[in-house]
C-alpha cells in the first residue's frame, strides 16, 4: 500500500500515537469484545537492553586462549548439591524448560524428551502433568509442580529427577497458564481433570501455600514425598527478582529458575507478554546480585531462561552467574515452528511462516502446538527428536567456542569480566565496562 | 499395633520410622505427640491406618495415596492435598486449603475448615460438620463438597464439575455458582455419607439431606464469551 502511494506521489502521515497497528487493536477489541490472547511471548522490538547488548572480550595477551577447536573445556553441569541426595548431573547446561502436553502436543513433547536425552540434557513436564511416553524417553525429566496442579501424581513426582515448584512464568508473571478450549481434546481433558473443550485458566496462587514462610513448609513436604533424594526448584517469572530469589533461597530452594519477560508461552493475554516482567538480561543480573547478597552464590544454582536464542545468549547468561540455562521458543523452532511448511494453513490462520504467534488456536500447522490428530502427525518424532539433538548441540559448541576464546576450560568458569558493553543501559545493569571507557556507568 | 514417639525426633526421622515400620508390615501405627509437626505421613502409598494422638501441622496426609489417618486433634494448612486415595479423618479443625487438589479419597473434618477448602479438587469428596471459611471450592473440576454447617465468602467460585452441598447459611456465593435444587439420589447420598463417615451423636446434630443446597457451577465462565462479559469483569 504504502509503495504504491508513494508512486503516486503521496505522502501519509499515521498518528504517532493511534498508528495503524493500534487502531486495528482497538477496533478488534471493540467488535469481539474480549482482550487479544495469543501465544508465543513478547512481539515487541526489543527497545531495553538485551544479551546483544554485550560482547566478549577474547583473550590476547593479558589472558590466553585454549585451543579453539581441539582443547578440553568442561560442560558438564551439576545441579541441586546443595540439600538432595541425588543431585542432577547433565552433560550439557543447555536445558529444555517445562512446556505442558496440551499446550504442546504429544509428538512435540515425545521429541523432546528424546532429544535432550540424546545429548545428555533434561526435559521437564508442565502444566498437565507427567506423560507416559515422556518419561520413558528422558533420561533426566524434572516434575513441574504448578499452581493448577493438574495431574497431580505422587507416583509421577517420585519418578522424576527433580521436583520444580512453579511460582510464575516469565511471559506472564502473577498469572495462570491458559489453555484454550480448542486444545482440550478428550485426551487432555481427561488428562487434567476437567470438562472437554473449556478455555482452561490456571490458578495464579497455589492451592495449599501464599508466601515464602508456608513455601519453606512446602518445599519440606516435596522433599519428604521424594526421600530426600532429588533437588528441588523453584521457578518464577521475572518481576522483583531481587527480593523474590533472595527469598526463594531462603526458603530452601536447591536451584533456582528466573525467566525473563522475554519467555514464551503457548497462550497468553497479549498484554502480559508485552507489559509484564522485567528483561532477562536484567533478570540474571539480579538474580546472582540475590544471591551473593545472602551468601548462597555458588551454594545455590541458578538457571535462567526467557528469550534464550543460541549458545551466544547461553555464554553471555553463564557469564552473569547462570549455571544452566533453558529453552523453550527456540526448542520449539528447532522442531519446525514457523518453518515454510504446510504454508496453506498458516494463511488460512491469517498469518505466514516465520510471523506466526497462532499457538493457541490449537491449528498449529507443523504439529507442534496442536492436539489435533491430523496435525499431529506431520511432526515425526525420530527426525524432530534428531533436530532438537542437533540443535542442543550447536548450542553446546557455541557456548564452548566463547569459553575457549575467553581462556576458560570449563564453561562454568565464564566470568562478568569477559564480556564488555555496548550500551550505557547494559554497562548499568550488568556492572560491565562501557567498551571503550573502562567506566562502569550507574555506579 | 506398631508406635512411633515424636518427642525429640525430627519430621524425617518420624516419617521415615512410620515407612520403616509399614516396610515390616504394621497395618496400623499409633503416632504420639506429634506436637502439630508439619509434614507428617507425607506421601504414605499402603494401605495402612495411622493414627495421630494430637494435633498436626501443615500437609498432613498429603500426596498420599490409600492409607487412612484419624487425626485426634486439629490440623493445619494443605491437610491432605493431592490424595489420590484413603480417607483423612480430623476431629478438630482444619486450616486454609485442606483437601486441596485431591484426586479422590474422602477428608472428613468433624469441626470447622478454614478459607479455601478443596480449591482446585480434581475427585474423591471432603466432609466438613461444621462450618467453612472463605473461597471453599474455588475452581472445583471435580469430586463433592460437604459442608453441614454455614459456608464464607466467595463459595464455590470459577467451578468447572465440583458439586458442593451445604447444611446452613451460605454468606455469597462465588463467581458463576449457582444454587440448583437437590434430587431425591442427592438427599439419599447426603444421608448416607453423614451417617457414613459421622460419629451418631454428631449427624444426629447436622441437617437431613433433603435441607442441603446445592451448588454448582453456572458453566458461564467455561468458555469466553462476550455476553457474559459481566461475570468475566468479576472474575478477572
Amino acid at each position: 500500500m504504502s509503495d504504491e502511494l508513494q508512486r503516486q506521489g503521496r505522502t501519509l502521515q499515521p498518528s504517532g500515537i493511534f498508528q495503524p497497528a493500534v487502531i486495528e487493536d482497538i477496533q478488534t477489541k471493540a467488535e469481539t469484545g474480549l482482550y487479544r490472547i495469543r501465544g508465543f511471548g513478547t512481539l515487541r522490538q526489543r527497545r531495553w537492553a538485551t544479551f546483544d547488548d554485550l560482547t566478549f572480550l577474547p583473550c590476547s595477551l593479558t589472558r590466553i586462549p585454549l585451543e579453539g577447536y581441539r582443547e578440553k573445556c568442561s560442560t558438564a553441569t551439576v545441579l541441586g548439591k546443595r540439600h538432595a541426595s541425588k543431585p542432577i548431573r547433565l552433560d550439557i547446561p543447555v536445558m529444555i524448560t517445562g512446556m505442558s502436553w496440551g499446550a504442546l502436543s504429544y509428538n512435540a513433547k515425545v521429541a523432546l524428551a528424546r532429544g535432550a536425552s540424546a545429548v545428555g540434557s533434561s526435559n521437564t513436564t508442565g502444566d498437565g502433568g507427567m506423560l507416559q511416553a515422556e518419561r520413558e524417553n528422558s533420561k533426566t525429566l524434572i516434575y513441574e509442580v504448578l499452581p493448577s496442579r493438574y495431574g497431580i501424581n505422587v507416583h509421577d513426582m517420585r519418578r522424576a529427577d527433580a521436583i520444580e515448584l512453579t511460582i510464575g512464568q516469565g511471559a506472564k508473571p502473577g498469572t495462570g497458564g491458559l489453555l484454550l478450549g480448542s486444545k482440550v481434546s478428550d485426551t487432555i481433558a481427561r488428562q487434567r481433570d476437567l470438562p472437554v473443550g473449556v478455555d482452561q485458566r490456571s490458578p495464579a496462587r497455589h492451592p495449599d501455600f501464599l508466601g515464602p514462610d508456608d513455601m519453606i513448609i512446602k518445599i519440606e513436604e516435596l522433599r519428604e514425598a521424594t526421600d530426600y533424594q532429588v533437588p528441588i526448584f523453584v521457578k518464577m517469572g521475572a518481576s522483583r527478582v531481587f527480593d523474590d530469589v533472595k527469598l526463594a533461597a531462603k526458603a530452601g530452594a536447591d536451584v533456582i529458575v528466573v525467566d525473563g519477560m522475554e519467555g514464551g508461552t503457548g497462550a497468553s493475554p497479549a498484554i502480559l507478554q508485552e507489559h509484564t516482567g522485567i528483561p532477562t538480561l536484567a533478570a540474571v543480573c539480579e538474580a546472582r546480585a540475590a544471591l551473593e547478597d545472602c551468601g548462597l552464590y555458588g551454594e545455590v544454582q541458578l538457571i535462567i531462561a526467557g528469550g534464550i536464542r543460541d549458545g551466544v545468549d547461553a555464554a553471555k547468561a553463564m557469564a552473569l552467574g547462570a549455571d544452566a540455562v533453558y529453552i523453550g521458543t527456540a526448542a520449539l523452532i528447532a522442531l519446525n515452528c514457523n518453518k515454510a511448511l504446510y504454508v496453506d494453513d498458516y494463511q488460512k490462520l491469517g498469518t505466514e511462516p516465520g510471523f506466526c504467534h497462532h499457538c493457541h488456536t490449537g491449528r498449529c500447522p507443523v504439529g507442534v502446538t496442536t492436539q489435533d490428530p491430523e496435525l499431529m502427525q506431520r511432526l515425526d518424532i525420530d527426525q524432530a527428536a534428531e533436530r532438537i539433538a542437533s540443535f542442543l548441540r550447536v548450542m553446546t559448541l557455541e557456548v564452548q567456542m566463547l569459553a575457549r576464546a575467553c581462556g576458560k576450560s570449563d564453561v562454568h568458569d565464564l566470568e562478568p569480566e569477559d564480556m564488555a558493553a555496548l550500551s550505557l543501559e547494559a554497562s548499568a545493569i550488568c556492572g560491565i565496562p562501557l567498551s571503550g571507557t573502562r567506566k562502569i556507568f550507574g555506579i | 499395633m506398631g508406635e512411633v514417639n515424636c518427642e525429640g525426633r525430627s519430621t524425617q526421622e518420624i516419617n521415615a520410622e512410620i515407612k520403616q515400620q509399614i516396610k515390616k508390615g504394621a497395618t496400623e501405627i499409633l503416632v504420639r505427640n506429634p506436637g502439630a509437626r508439619h509434614n507428617l505421613g507425607v506421601a504414605i502409598l499402603e494401605r495402612v491406618t495411622i493414627r495421630l494422638d494430637g494435633s498436626v501441622g501443615y500437609y498432613c496426609g498429603g500426596l498420599i495415596d490409600g492409607p487412612n489417618f484419624e487425626i485426634a486433634g486439629s490440623a493445619g494448612w494443605g491437610l491432605a492435598e493431592s490424595m489420590m486415595n484413603g480417607q483423612v479423618v480430623v476431629r478438630g479443625s482444619a486450616g486454609n486449603g485442606a483437601a486441596a487438589a485431591i484426586r479422590g479419597g474422602t477428608v472428613v473434618i468433624q469441626q470447622d475448615a478454614a478459607a479455601r477448602l478443596g480449591v482446585s479438587m480434581k475427585g474423591g469428596t471432603v466432609l466438613v460438620a461444621g462450618n467453612c471459611g472463605y473461597m471453599a471450592g474455588f475452581m472445583g473440576q471435580k469430586g463433592t463438597i460437604i459442608v453441614c454447617g454455614n459456608a464464607g465468602e466467595a463459595f464455590a467460585d470459577s467451578m468447572y464439575e465440583t458439586v458442593c452441598f451445604v447444611g446452613g447459611r451460605i454468606s455469597e456465593l462465588g463467581t458463576d455458582a449457582v444454587v440448583e435444587q437437590p434430587s431425591g439420589s442427592d438427599a439419599e447420598f447426603l444421608d448416607s455419607t453423614l451417617a457414613h463417615h459421622l460419629p451418631p451423636d454428631l449427624r444426629k446434630s447436622k441437617p437431613a439431606g433433603r435441607d442441603f443446597k446445592k451448588i454448582v457451577s453456572g458453566r458461564k465462565l467455561w468458555n469466553f464469551d462476550k455476553r457474559e462479559w459481566k461475570t468475566w469483569q468479576e472474575a478477572l
